[in-house]
């Protein structure tokens, strides 16, 4: 029970960080984005997960969670240039903004969470929150970031990263059913 | 396998190998059939399209990288064959020795299948 007590916690903590990063916003009621600020956000959202894989890589023993966690590293920097080409090209400076500073808060939590633990339970506690972030980050991108794009090209990206987001979340559903 | 000499891998790996003659980043190869066709397949999306194949013994299968991210394709068992790194781009030619169900070494739930008839 406390098992899927803490599941659900971490989903929905994951998931608070796009559609609680305001105050009184939730997913029926999701935040209004410029293209400066949906840029803003796909950057750091790539950023925070590349955090959590460097973390990953430091404390792991686990050849399937080191080999997953390289592979987030490299995967979600190669978004990070795309992003950053694009508003290169179109002479857009990626703005700061509420979500993306919640964002960045929670990240920290979660990080001083990972350092806490090691061995076995840190590999959990990684994969775990891993799970729960694709899934906040999948809903975010589909239901919130492509709606709310104005530019074609940024739409374009956002729906190109989206199934590299959906392979990131089987692939470390699959790391956490053998880590079980 | 592990416990193997290094001799005994070698010429396991080799043995494997032979029936797969693999000409990586190029689109083309001097070796195989003259009349052998050539299959594409795209690596877009996170996915093998298509993801099964149904070729002759000496036909050329181009994979082709569309991604944004770096993928690799590898026979599963044995990882007999590999493209090694594919960045964004990059192309890698296999010619069909054997069947194979394959995938990316990188993202493991990407995977396909080669059918020589």
């Amino acid at each position: 029970m406390s098992k899927l007590k803490n599941a659900v916690l971490g989903c929905f903590s994951a998931a608070s960080a796009f559609f609680l990063a305001v105050p009184s916003v939730n997913a029926q009621n999701p935040p209004k984005l410029s293209d400066p600020e949906i840029a803003h956000v796909a950057v750091v959202a790539n950023k925070i997960d590349i955090g959590y894989a460097e973390i990953a890589l430091q404390k792991s023993k686990n050849a399937e969670v080191v080999n997953f966690a390289k592979t987030m590293s490299s995967d979600h920097q190669a978004v990070i240039n795309q992003a950053v080409a694009l508003v290169t090209k179109l002479k857009v400076t990626p703005l700061d903004n509420g979500v993306s500073k919640k964002m960045m808060a929670d990240a920290e939590k979660t990080k001083a969470m990972l350092h806490s633990k090691s061995g076995k339970a840190f590999d959990k506690a990684y994969i775990d929150n891993e799970v729960a972030y694709h899934k906040a980050v999948i809903a975010a991108v589909e239901t919130v970031l492509i709606p709310q794009a104005q530019n074609a090209e940024l739409k374009e990206l956002l729906q190109k990263v989206d199934p590299t987001l959906k392979a990131h979340l089987q692939h470390a559903e699959m790391v956490q059913s053998n880590l079980k | 396998m592990n416990n193997l000499p290094a001799a005994c891998k070698q010429t396991f790996y080799l043995f494997c190998m032979l029936p797969l003659l693999i000409s990586c980043n190029s689109g083309t190869s001097t070796v195989g059939n003259p009349h052998s066709s050539t299959d594409t397949v795209e690596i877009r999306n996170m996915k093998f399209t298509p993801d099964s194949l149904v070729v002759k013994k000496g036909d050329k299968i181009v994979f082709v990288n569309r991604d944004m991210v770096v993928h690799c394709v590898t026979a599963i068992e044995g990882d007999t064959w590999t493209s090694g790194a594919l960045p964004t781009g990059a192309l890698f030619t296999l010619i069909a020795g054997k069947s194979s169900v394959y995938y990316c070494a990188i993202h493991k739930v990407m995977k396909g299948v080669i059918i020589v008839q």
